[in-house]
């Protein structure tokens, strides 16, 4: 077992009749970035509440670099719930240290911490303003500051680009990034497919409180039927009676095969050659956003 | 950072928080002035006794003069004489308030006129000095000399003997307990309210979620409770030696040092008091969903403090019957009625032990629950809980679907 990797080991949870997690695994090693996807009451906040110590689930464990977590590792965990939430009335400055503290800095670090990330989220001048006084996106910024003065081993974030505008979900990926870089494990649950495209190497799928897939990009694509698009200069019957593949449409752009895992693609292209010169052969990459449609209809 | 360690940095913030804002500045502002008023006032009314101004009408009247000076002198009554001419001058002055009573005196009749009514020892004093008159009046027409029946008239001393005498502390003892009782009601339901309410922020605001990713449910509530509560102690302390100063000014009662032994055991009191309330009071602001209902479930514990307070005037009256003793045991009531009851001196020594025990399980049984009901509900999102459910909830998210969102997959 590695340092610092977070491991989620079949969580089960409920809230009276409510199925919440039925099983849940997955983990996120040091230096990685994974993305939880699923949709609404699918179990993803319930699973981050249960990583984070917030909620005690029925069944299961929740260990970090092998060990159960205790209180000592859990200081060196950030997060930023789904409801985001800070005192209104305190001044940034204030708030962002008083958190740095509660995660075992004493006064000065924790008042440079906080000084730094204020300054690098963009709110330097603003370190003695009220929370209240600050827009929706910037009281944001706050707490993500809350969520990453400490210099946490773990971030844990639900939802963290909802509501961000284009800019702002641009500085939270660079600093997602530099966190990881730096080799911290983060975990984050999003809507936005693409961003977890574009952000995680690898996602957790998950559904009705189970973990649908988990895997690289290139593992999920290699788990469902390929795509493959042909042009042969001929109708596209020469494709009708393949083994492993099925037509999944066909127009002047050629014909678009649904090819069933473990088929040779080889086979394919000696059929299509056979009925006339190839002017195009071709996977069509599926992107998560299809990876997912395709795996919860599932 | 171990645990006490998180606990003196959640009391500090609170502190802070709270010395920060306007409100407790305005609050300590009316509590001294309510304590400096209550000190004063009294005593401003009773340095206002004058003496009772008797108006001597005609010579007859004015000749009783030394009489009714020394009577008044040996009732320890105050009454100052002065003469009138004649009584339109004595009804005129009277009814203009310059003379409380106009006495005029006949042979053998005596009347005195005042506006409204006579205190019964004046009225018994210039009775007496009328009487004596009369009688050596009487003794020189019938030729007897006065002289020699002087010691026959000479009054017969009577000792009164108390059997069972009030304490010579008595009125500073009575307004000790009152004042006691008021302070303990009024401090418990103001701290404890600030309790809820800060809760209820937490929980409503949602800063309970990132604080519970940091520290313990019960590390946050009994940093709550301690800086709440020290700053409630400040505000007190504050209020107690403006009162004691105010006093001092104006010396309007003199505090027996009898009611100073009391203040360790009024300390104690009200720690033992606000620790049940205050965690009482935690718990239920947790319960809510919008800090509008903050009113609604802390009710309860209003009440219990008001009747508490109420009972002290009929514990006052009846200090040593039994249900003053039962109802004093019952631990809501006891905040309030304990402390007045030391006060007044009632308190057996074989209760005290008995006390000590009722309060100390109460507030481990109090926070006991409170702890539960405040972890459980604290990040619960739903709708205001009552306390069963917030007892029964096994999780802290709510059993409904969480929000869809507009960015939705």
């Amino acid at each position: 077992m590695e340092t610092g990797e977070l491991e989620v080991l079949d969580l089960h949870h409920r809230f009276g009749d409510l199925v919440a997690l039925d099983g849940v695994s997955f983990g996120v090693a040091a230096g990685e970035i994974v993305g939880l996807v699923g949709r609404n009451g699918a179990g993803k906040t319930t699973a981050m509440r249960s990583v984070m110590g917030i909620l005690r689930p029925d069944r299961g464990a929740v260990k970090w670099s092998g060990h159960p977590i205790g209180e000592d590792d859990r200081v060196r965990f950030g997060y930023m719930p789904e409801e985001r939430g800070l005192y209104p009335q305190m001044r940034l400055l204030e708030q962002v240290a008083y958190f740095a503290r509660l995660h075992g800095f004493d006064t000065a670090a924790a008042d440079g911490a906080a000084r730094t990330w204020l300054e690098r989220l963009g709110l330097g001048e603003r370190t003695s303003d009220k929370l209240v006084a600050l827009s929706h996106g910037n009281q944001q910024r706050v707490q993500l500051a809350v969520a990453l003065v400490h210099g946490p081993d773990l971030l844990v974030l639900d939802e963290p680009f909802a509501g961000l505008d284009p800019e702002a979900v641009d500085a939270l990926s660079r600093v997602l990034f530099e966190q990881a870089t730096a080799g911290a494990a983060v975990l984050f649950s999003s809507h936005q497919l693409e961003l977890v495209e574009r952000l995680c190497r690898r996602v957790v799928i998950v559904e009705s409180g189970r973990v649908l897939a988990d895997g690289t990009l290139a593992e999920l694509r290699r788990r469902l039927p390929a795509e493959l698009r042909v042009k042969v200069d001929a109708p596209p019957d020469w494709a009708r009676s393949l083994k492993g593949a099925r037509i999944a449409s066909a127009d002047e752009d050629g014909v678009l095969l649904v090819v069933d895992p473990g088929t040779d693609p080889q086979i394919i292209l000696r059929a299509a050659q056979a009925a006339g010169p190839v002017e195009h052969f071709g996977f069509e990459t599926a992107g998560l956003v299809d990876l997912y449609r395709e795996m919860v209809s599932r | 950072m171990n645990r006490t360690g998180i606990t003196r940095l959640v009391a500090g913030r609170e502190i802070t928080e709270r010395l920060q804002g306007r409100l407790i500045r305005i609050m300590t502002l009316i509590t001294v002035l309510v304590v400096v008023g209550g000190v004063t006032i009294p005593g401003l009314i009773k340095g206002s006794s004058a003496p009772t101004r008797v108006g001597l009408v005609g010579g007859d009247a004015q000749a009783l003069a030394p009489t009714v000076e020394r009577t008044a002198a040996a009732a320890k009554a105050k009454i100052a004489v002065s003469n009138v001419s004649d009584e339109a001058a004595a009804r005129a002055q009277v009814t203009s308030g310059q003379l409380d009573a106009a006495l005029s005196v006949g042979p053998s009749t005596a009347r005195v006129e005042v506006k409204e009514s006579l205190d019964p020892t004046i009225r018994a004093v210039l009775q007496a000095s009328v009487d004596s008159a009369h009688l050596r009046q009487a003794l020189a027409q019938s030729g007897i000399p006065v002289d020699k029946v002087l010691p026959a008239l000479t009054p017969v001393p009577l000792a009164t003997v108390a059997l069972k005498p009030p304490p010579p502390d008595r009125t500073a003892r009575t307004i000790a307990a009152i004042a006691a009782a008021l302070l303990m009601y009024i401090s418990l339901a103001l701290y404890g309210t600030a309790v809820a309410n800060g809760v209820a922020q937490e929980k409503t605001s949602r800063t309970a979620e990132v604080l519970l990713a940091a520290v313990r449910p019960s590390q946050l509530l009994s940093g709550k409770v301690l800086g709440i509560g020290l700053t409630g102690l400040g505000q007190l302390a504050i209020a107690a030696a403006a009162g004691v100063i105010a006093n001092a000014v104006v010396h309007s009662t003199k505090i027996p040092g009898s009611v100073w032994v009391l203040l360790p055991a009024f300390l104690l009191c009200f720690l033992a008091g606000f620790t049940l309330y205050a965690f009482a009071y935690a718990a239920a602001g947790a319960l809510v969903s919008r800090q509008e209902e903050v009113q609604f479930v802390t009710l309860p514990f209003g009440l219990f403090l008001l009747v508490g307070y109420l009972l002290v005037y009929a514990v006052i009256a009846h200090p040593d019957a039994t249900w003053v003793r039962v109802v004093s045991f019952l631990p809501p009531l006891m905040a309030t009625i304990l402390p007045a009851r030391i006060a007044l001196g009632h308190v057996a020594p074989w209760e005290i032990p008995l006390d000590v025990l009722i309060m100390g399980v109460s507030i481990w049984a109090t926070i006991r629950i409170a702890s539960r009901v405040y972890a459980n509900a604290l990040i619960y999102s739903g709708a205001r809980l009552s306390w069963k459910e917030a007892l029964q909830l096994t999780g802290s998210a709510p059993p409904v679907e969480e929000p869809s969102r507009s960015a939705a997959a």
